[in-house]
């Protein structure tokens, strides 16, 4: 008896790794069974997606210094929306999609702070998700990488040092940028002067486009506002107070835009780390304003 | 009234001038008969008035107070100083302050009648917790190499009394409208300056969420937030008690089951060793805020303290940071105080176990950080009723011991 299968001819495969599949970031052609975009580092699977599934993901930048906050404040979104049935509901697409989250809540439920986001693009964790807000009939694709501080500060400085920064943000069709309330709060200037650079490079990046104000909404975040409750009181009132510059920039050069507090950690303690001097250490976890920003984007989207 | 008067003399100067007119057979004389005799009236009637109006206001001005004075009196006379001290204590069984009513210093001159309603209160309000050994700092150690049994430290605990709920909005009402705030006695030396700080949202002394003195309405039974630690003190002092220290707060957590020669045995929940979300108000309950002290009595604890776990973290008498691990300690502000049990937004059930310890520094005023009040056994006189029981066993002892003879 002769048993019939199926074999792929070499041939064939070899002429579907022939077809270029080209980044959904960036647009580079890539060979078919790549991982990752030869030019900006991006997963190729965001590309398959878009390709098999037929749908075209909206992208969110979630921006700011290094350690503003960006992991954690993705990390605990994403687990929160993921876990309790609220007015946004977010499903995520592929395995790799859940890896940020499920290192920020191990490393939280244990009372410490994620590590660091490396600089090196291809070490970045992406997330693409579902997103399913109840006002809209149909539900959402989102892209959001957590990208270092220190790689976007460089790419403002130096545009296309990080290629797959340069093209996100230039595709991206909403943006949430941290501000660091607790260096605010010390008094520093960083934090200004690093927003305001920032909405500089994306408002020319839209003028680029269209004359005047930018319309791409972008929701201002005061991150680790735990430590200055007066900032959950009224966020515009505190950035006209503690960042003038910026506020003015963003009045100036948006017509969506939004000011929010957001913390995580109910309290904060510090430990001195043999060689790496002194950590932050979150004595318990508390989320606090970390979906009403994202949902504010998400219904101007 | 003065109208008739003039009118009625007008009228009867005009029949006494017609009646002498004709006596006198002169009008001449009859009228200068009538105003003189009008004159002495109106004088006399003066000379009333004058004398009627400066005698009698100092007569009665004098006179309430001397009545006012002589009821003080003849009440105290009749009742004497035992009613005065039975009034007052009767006023602190009304403000909640019972435990003051049962220290031995001031039980003595107390009616047994009073003394029995306070005891009655305190068994309602108020849950015995033996004294006995506890694990505390259990999972405060980082090292992962560290053997269990070496996993916290046992503490001896003295029998005290724990409140069942945490203290409400309407207990700490009592506090403040009897001026709590203003009795610098209550109060921590250190803190004093600061007291003009720890006022609510229109600038009136209380926690800080409360609006013109008040608790928000629909609150009165939701327990106490936006008090600092030294707040929860003051109103602990009041009403004669004191916070829980953190090994207290513990062993009426986790209940331990000493075991001859070997670590006790405690439970990580107040109901037993698993997280079950229907028996606490956490993150995952989805509340989002406070809810009644009553509510989830599913997850008291073994000896009757309701949301031991949840609704609010609370404070406890310690500083944080105790039980830490000495190899990599935390870097701690020096007033920072010991938390215990989660609140309304812990969002991971690890860190609203009896085990876990959070702190926060001594003046923060949170939405999610209230208390409950604990009472040494031994700063009470002996629970009457816990004696009556022991009479018959001694009675059945002497019997046996006559039979034996």
């Amino acid at each position: 008896m002769t048993k019939r299968v199926l074999v792929a001819m070499d041939s064939y495969r070899l002429a579907e790794c022939a077809v270029p599949l080209a980044c959904y970031i960036c647009g580079t052609d890539n060979n078919y069974n790549t991982e990752l975009c030869r030019h900006c580092a991006a997963p190729l699977a965001l590309s398959h997606q878009a390709r098999t599934q037929g749908v075209r993901p909206q992208m969110v930048a979630v921006l700011g210094t290094a350690a503003a906050g960006k992991t954690v404040y993705l990390g605990m979104l994403l687990d929160m929306l993921t876990r309790q049935n609220g007015r946004v509901q977010v499903l995520a697409r592929g395995a790799f999609s859940i890896t940020l989250q499920q290192r920020t809540m191990m490393a939280l439920s244990s009372c410490r702070f994620p590590e660091k986001t490396p600089n090196e693009p291809d070490r970045w964790n992406w997330v693409h998700c579902q997103a399913k807000v109840n006002s809209k009939k149909n539900p959402m694709e989102l892209i959001m990488p957590d990208m270092a501080g220190e790689a976007i500060l460089e790419e403002i400085d130096h545009p296309n040092a990080y290629p797959a920064i340069h093209s996100f943000l230039e595709k991206c069709s909403a943006v949430i940028l941290l501000a660091d309330t607790d260096r605010i709060e010390r008094g520093g200037a960083e934090q200004n002067y690093f927003l305001m650079k920032l909405i500089t490079y994306l408002s020319e990046q839209d003028n680029r486009k269209a004359r005047g104000k930018s319309t791409r909404p972008v929701a201002i975040v005061f991150s680790k506002a735990d430590r200055c409750e007066p900032c959950f009181d009224n966020p515009e009132l505190y950035a006209k107070e503690k960042t003038p510059n910026l506020w003015q920039q963003v009045q100036q050069r948006f017509t969506n835009y939004g000011f929010f507090a957001s913390g995580v950690a109910g309290s904060v303690g510090f430990r001195e780390e043999p060689g790496e001097g002194t950590s932050a250490v979150p004595l318990r976890i508390e989320p606090r304003g970390i979906v009403e920003p994202f949902e504010w984007l998400v219904r101007k989207i | 009234m003065n109208r008739y008067v003039v009118g009625g003399a007008g009228v009867a100067s005009v029949v006494v001038l017609m009646s002498l007119t004709w006596l006198f057979g002169s009008f001449s004389w009859a009228l200068a008969t009538t105003v003189l005799l009008s004159a002495i009236g109106s004088g006399y009637f003066a000379y009333r008035q004058f004398t009627q109006k400066f005698s009698a206001q100092p007569a009665t001005s004098h006179a309430a107070p001397e009545k006012v004075a002589s009821h003080k009196v003849a009440a105290t006379a009749s009742t004497g100083n035992a009613n005065d001290s039975q009034s007052l204590a009767r006023k602190m069984l009304d403000q909640g302050r019972y435990t003051l009513l049962l220290r031995p210093q001031i039980a003595e001159s107390i009616p047994p009648k009073l003394l029995q309603r306070a005891q009655a209160m305190l068994d309602d309000a108020m849950t015995l917790v033996p004294g006995g050994e506890t694990i505390v700092g259990k999972g405060a150690n980082s090292s992962p190499d560290l053997p269990d049994h070496l996993d916290g430290r046992i503490v001896q605990v003295e029998g005290f009394y724990l409140d069942r709920y945490q203290v409400t909005n309407e207990e700490y009402f009592r506090f403040v409208e009897n001026g709590g705030y203003e009795q610098i006695s209550l109060w921590d030396p250190e803190i004093v300056p600061a007291l003009l700080d720890f006022v609510d949202l229109t600038g009136e002394p209380g926690p800080r969420f409360w609006k013109n003195g008040k608790y928000l309405s629909g609150q009165a039974q939701h327990p106490v937030v936006g008090v600092c630690w030294y707040e929860a003190a003051a109103y602990a002092r009041w009403v004669g008690k004191r916070l829980p220290t953190d090994p207290e707060w513990v062993k009426s957590g986790s209940w331990p089951v000493p075991l001859p020669g070997a670590r006790p045995i405690q439970r990580k929940f107040p109901w037993g060793e698993a997280f079950d979300q229907n028996k606490c108000n956490l993150w995952g309950s989805g509340h989002g805020g406070t809810v009644p002290v009553e509510k989830y009595d599913e997850g008291m604890s073994v000896g009757g303290a309701n949301q031991l776990i949840g609704n609010v973290w609370e404070w406890t008498s310690s500083r944080f940071g105790a039980w830490q691990s000495s190899a990599s300690p935390l870097v701690l502000d020096a007033s920072m105080r010991s938390i215990r049990g989660g609140a309304f937004d812990t969002y991971f059930e690890t860190q609203a176990t009896c085990d876990f310890q959070s702190g926060d520094k001594a003046v923060a005023r949170k939405r999610n950080l209230g208390f409950r009040c604990a009472i040494g056994i031994c700063d009470l006189i002996p629970d009457q009723s816990m004696q009556a029981e022991e009479h018959p066993a001694q009675v059945e002892t002497q019997e046996y011991a006559e039979v034996a003879q």
